[in-house]
């Protein structure tokens, strides 16, 4: 199989000056065919094991390309996305927090009843760790830690509540929205969360929030700030 | 078109696209037949030269032969060829360490030519070591005639260095010994094969010139234990005479440089005073292979006086001819001297111990050019081999051993490094394979750049400095000026850390106010070790590296270790 010098570099983990520099001094096999060097991936492998170095020649084709667009996929999904999968809940009945998120679980068409049940579980200890009310009436209940057997992909529901409840907020405020973050993995969650307070900082777009009836009008929002701040960072 | 330009190309033949290690030999055998060539060629133009002015040795003015051939090669080295004067073998050295055993093709023959006009006329050097140097330039040409790599090219100028010395004293194993110990530092499979291969073709050369009237001729020698205990004080003799000769040669060139002469009337001076002294002792005149044989085969009639002044002379007129500027090694002086120590060293004996039967003086004399040769050279093996194959018996061996030991200790504890090493040592250029200076001086800065660093302007504001920092993977941010592109300073991490958490400073602060604009930078060309003592003086643990004052990325430890321990790998497993 033929191989390019890049190709070889990157699966050496080595500049391609280096590898240049070596073909010169004649440490790294190579065989030479009309003023071109070929590597011969067979004889490369079982040069870099003699030489005890790591050489994933195997994986290289498959991996260059995915490897730059499934991390950002995975870890930098935007809000946006997110909150289109999880769908806004609105006048979402209840006077305490576990009633709530009973409620509100009891609405993922994805989970199975028993993970329902582990994932209200997991929600209620955190805020018995530390509430998540981060203040002005807000509140964003989440695990842990990540639930990657229960949920493929990132969620956000937004719940508006029909009647603002105690939550053990910061501020010491009753809550009357909700933002449920669920996530595959932990960076995704920190991503996601990271993107939320940029989004709640906006005094004006958190006034708005209680009053939301319209799923459109919040993703509209949501994604004029996200692409405010995208453009920024 | 394509069938003609094959040839040029080995590597591509049917045959060695098989295995390469075939090519390697077929090129050795080639490189050992034409440095064998040269040593035969310098030989016999020696021996001409020899005979043509032996008729001119009577004549009161005589001394002024050696004085007209060192100023001629000095002439011709520095004027004609324009290479640099000495004997040549720290270049190969150096060459094979740093360039891959690159060598002009005028080194192939500009040695021969000067040291057979100093040589030749009278002065007291050695054709060894130009003969290396020829043979190694012509391993080297012929390497890059073929394309062939690196690593194939230091093998051939291995090659060519075994041809030579095996071929000059018909002695192959000690020019195979000679090459791995001396000017490769390292012994390999991939180059004991050719090496060897071409030390043979070199010795079959010079017997097929020369027939069987080689320089030394086989001899045997009926050893007592006595003889290998007393070999302790050779010993001791043959590294004092070596420690003289080091030093007497480094101080004729300190004394040299001090004189202000044209270079070809300093090679003149010593050349005169060498004649003066061959007037009235000729045995130091010339290469001295003449009177190396009569001292073996036992027919040097002088007296023990005679013996001990001739080591004296010989070392006096070695230190004259090369110092002062004429050309040539130091390989046959120390024969020599070697010579004339054993024989007053075993007349010593017999007057002190006359009841005693002790082996005969052209042993001694043997015994003591082995000693010489690990004292100067402080290459034992090449002694040891070197005597056991002009003798050609394994009687010697013992006592060889005990010289070559007890010389090469005693003289590395005065003299640390060896005469061919020495100017390298002191230069920090002895590279020998597999060792933290060869390592380092192989990886360049341009490998270990890192390049993921993330540059800002200097009037930038704090608030869009955090933008970016969290964009970065780095600690380090490089400010550039606006107009210029020039490196001016470096932010740290650090550096922003007291103002991260107020933010009235985000709109206030400048990134110019809070950059570091006296960080230490390295450039890209420099060399690797002279960048890493300058972070090690200072605790650095990464420096910008610029070229033309423009910021081209981080070097730092981490990375070097990476790629340190990548290298070392690959350099010291070769098989």
């Amino acid at each position: 199989m033929k191989l390019e010098l890049k190709e070889v570099a990157k699966s050496l983990d080595l500049p391609q000056g280096t590898v240049e520099r070596w073909i010169r001094q004649g440490r790294i096999p190579i065989q030479k065919r009309n003023d071109l060097c070929m590597f011969n991936k067979a004889v490369l492998k079982k040069w870099a094991k003699m030489h005890n170095l790591s050489c994933n020649l195997s994986e290289t084709p498959d991996q260059t390309e995915p490897d730059d667009d499934q991390v950002p996929d995975d870890d930098n999904d935007n809000l946006l996305s997110s909150m289109k999968r999880g769908g806004l809940l609105v006048d979402v009945p209840g006077n305490d927090a576990e009633f709530v998120f009973r409620y509100v679980v009891g609405r993922i068409p994805e989970l199975s009843t028993e993970n329902k049940d582990a994932l209200i579980e997991r929600l209620l200890q955190r805020e018995e760790l530390v509430s998540t009310g981060i203040g002005k009436g807000v509140a964003v209940p989440h695990p842990r830690s990540p639930m990657p057997e229960a949920i493929s992909e990132s969620l956000v529901i937004t719940c508006v509540l029909a009647h603002p409840i105690d939550f053990k907020s910061i501020d010491d405020q009753p809550v009357s929205v909700l933002f449920f973050l669920l996530s595959p993995s932990i960076s995704c969650h920190l991503n996601l969360l990271s993107r939320l307070s940029f989004c709640l900082r906006d005094n004006a777009f958190v006034s708005t929030l209680k009053a939301l009836r319209d799923k459109h009008v919040l993703f509209e929002k949501i994604e004029l700030i996200e692409k405010q701040a995208d453009g920024k960072g | 078109m394509k069938r003609f330009s094959m040839w040029r190309y080995p590597a591509r033949w049917p045959l060695f696209r098989v295995d390469d290690r075939l090519l390697l030999i077929f090129t050795g055998a080639i490189v050992g037949i034409l440095s064998g060539l040269a040593a035969v060629a310098l030989n016999r133009s020696l021996s001409f030269m020899f005979d043509y002015l032996h008729r001119f040795r009577g004549h009161f003015l005589a001394f002024l032969l050696p004085a007209g051939g060192a100023a001629l090669s000095s002439i011709f080295l520095n004027q004609i060829i324009r290479e640099k004067p000495g004997h040549g073998v720290p270049e190969v050295i150096y060459s094979v360490s740093r360039y891959g055993g690159l060598l002009r093709f005028r080194s192939s023959f500009s040695r021969l030519i000067s040291s057979c006009l100093t040589i030749g006329s009278g002065g007291s050097a050695g054709p060894e070591a130009p003969v290396v140097m020829s043979g190694s330039a012509i391993g080297s040409n012929i390497a890059t005639l073929f394309s062939l790599n690196d690593k194939q090219r230091v093998t051939l100028v291995g090659c060519g260095a075994a041809g030579a010395i095996s071929s000059i004293f018909n002695a192959p194993i000690a020019g195979m010994i000679f090459t791995m110990e001396i000017i490769l530092g390292e012994w390999s499979t991939v180059n004991i094969v050719p090496i060897a291969i071409a030390a043979v073709v070199g010795t079959e050369v010079s017997h097929f010139f020369t027939g069987d009237q080689i320089a030394f001729s086989h001899r045997n020698f009926s050893i007592h234990p006595l003889d290998v205990i007393s070999c302790v004080g050779l010993a001791v003799l043959t590294a004092l005479a070596s420690i003289i000769l080091t030093r007497m040669l480094r101080r004729m060139h300190g004394v040299v440089a001090k004189v202000s002469l044209p270079f070809w009337l300093k090679a003149a001076v010593g050349g005169c005073a060498v004649g003066l002294l061959g007037l009235y002792f000729p045995d130091i005149l010339g290469e001295g292979y003449h009177s190396i044989t009569e001292m073996i085969g036992g027919i040097f009639e002088a007296g023990i006086l005679a013996a001990a002044l001739g080591a004296i002379l010989k070392i006096v007129a070695t230190s004259l001819t090369l110092g002062w500027g004429g050309s040539g090694g130091i390989f046959a002086p120390c024969l020599v001297i070697g010579s004339f120590v054993g024989l007053f060293f075993q007349r010593g004996l017999t007057v002190m111990f006359p009841y005693v039967d002790w082996v005969n003086e052209g042993c001694y004399a043997l015994l003591g050019m082995a000693g010489l040769i690990s004292g100067i050279l402080q290459a034992p093996l090449t002694g040891i081999f070197l005597i056991v194959e002009i003798t050609g018996s394994y009687e010697v061996m013992l006592p060889l051993i005990v010289v070559s030991a007890f010389s090469t200790t005693i003289s590395r504890y005065f003299e640390p490094a060896s005469f061919y090493l020495k100017d390298l040592v002191e230069r920090g250029q002895l590279l020998r394979p597999g060792t933290d200076s060869r390592v380092l001086s192989d990886l360049s800065i341009a490998e270990l750049l890192e390049t993921d660093c993330i540059c800002v302007k200097k009037d930038m504001l704090l608030r869009d400095f955090l933008n970016i920092v969290q964009k970065s993977r780095r600690n380090y941010f490089p400010v550039e000026d606006e107009k210029t592109g020039h490196f001016i300073g470096m932010v740290h991490l650090d550096d922003i850390r007291p103002y991260l958490f107020n933010r009235v400073m985000y709109d206030t602060v400048l990134i110019e106010q809070i950059m570091n604009g006296k960080m230490m930078t390295a450039d890209i060309s420099d060399e690797l070790p002279a960048v890493l003592s300058t972070m090690d003086e200072n605790g650095f643990f990464s420096m910008p590296v610029v070229s033309e004052k423009r910021f081209v990325g981080m070097i730092s430890k981490a990375t070097l270790l990476d790629q340190y321990r990548k290298e070392l790998m690959v350099q010291t497993s070769d098989t």
